[in-house]
């Protein structure tokens, strides 16, 4: 079964939010090996995704990196917001 | 729990208030709203206390178990909150050493953001553990048999000897450990992600 990466994603950002009906998580390509993920939350909210020296982006990040390895593909994640 | 106490016009303006003084989002919040009436009587006002209302250990719980869920990692999670600001979450799965990563880099992963997401909602800091499959437990009792047998080895030969580059929960397990020690000490040196621990004969100068 493959996993759903848009809301594995968005499982873990809405949380954080302030304003969680502005998260939008999209799967931009997956070429079997490659996966790329893209992040968009509210201006306000981007602190907080993304935390001290990037910290929070990067523990999500690993999460989804360790994710992706078990279907051997590689995950990158880029955070923006609208 | 963060709390303010505000005026407003609305009802609907309360709440858009309360998220922005909280940066909480609504479902977290609860109001308390009391009516004011003006002298006149026309012009209402509301007196708003708004408190965040999530129960942490709940929240952490869930959010885990959603993680888990979506990954298709079968995973038993076992929960403590011995006091208001620790939380430790216990975790087993099926496919342990993906979650724990190389050196614990996916753990630690784990657990900044578990421990992030939980100190959205309060003023004082809450103190979130996780550990998988005993990973923390195991690496606790390598480091302390290493600590020992090094600082045996430095108290016999009167030479320093460097460890390898450790995060800071690491390194205070080893500080921890010899510290009663009376022939060696222990220093941390060097900058992240580099710091390591010194061990050193005592009065060696």
């Amino acid at each position: 079964m493959a996993t759903n990466y848009e809301k594995m994603i968005a499982d873990l950002v809405t949380p954080l939010v302030v304003h969680p009906d502005d998260v939008a998580v999209k799967q931009l390509s997956d070429d079997g090996e490659m996966i790329t993920m893209h992040i968009m939350v509210h201006e306000d909210d981007l602190g907080r995704v993304i935390g001290k020296n990037g910290r929070i982006a990067n523990a999500i990040r690993t999460i989804a990196y360790a994710s992706a390895s078990r279907e051997h593909k590689k995950i990158t994640i880029n955070i923006e917001s609208f | 729990m963060k709390t303010v106490t505000f005026e407003a016009k609305t009802r609907d303006e309360a709440m858009k208030l309360a998220t922005e003084a909280l940066r909480v989002q609504p479902d977290y919040i609860a109001l308390d709203i009391e009516e004011k009436k003006s002298m006149l009587g026309f012009k209402k006002s509301y007196d708003v206390r708004a408190t965040v209302d999530v129960n942490l250990a709940e929240l952490g719980l869930n959010t885990l178990q959603t993680l888990f869920d979506n990954m298709g990692v079968e995973a038993t999670i076992d929960m403590k909150h011995p006091a208001d600001d620790e939380i430790t979450y216990t975790i087993n799965t099926n496919e342990n050493p993906v979650l724990i990563g190389k050196n614990g880099k996916t753990l630690d992963g784990i657990q900044y953001y578990i421990r992030n997401l939980l100190n959205v909602f309060t003023d004082h800091h809450v103190m979130v553990l996780c550990d998988i499959g005993g990973y923390k437990e195991n690496r606790k009792r390598q480091l302390e048999i290493l600590a020992t047998k090094t600082a045996k080895e430095v108290a016999r030969t009167k030479v320093e000897a460097k460890l390898d580059p450790m995060n800071a929960y690491e390194r205070r397990i080893i500080h921890t450990k010899l510290a009663e020690w009376r022939d060696v000490e222990t220093k941390s040196v060097g900058e992240k992600p580099d710091r390591a621990i010194v061990i050193r004969p005592k009065n060696a100068r």
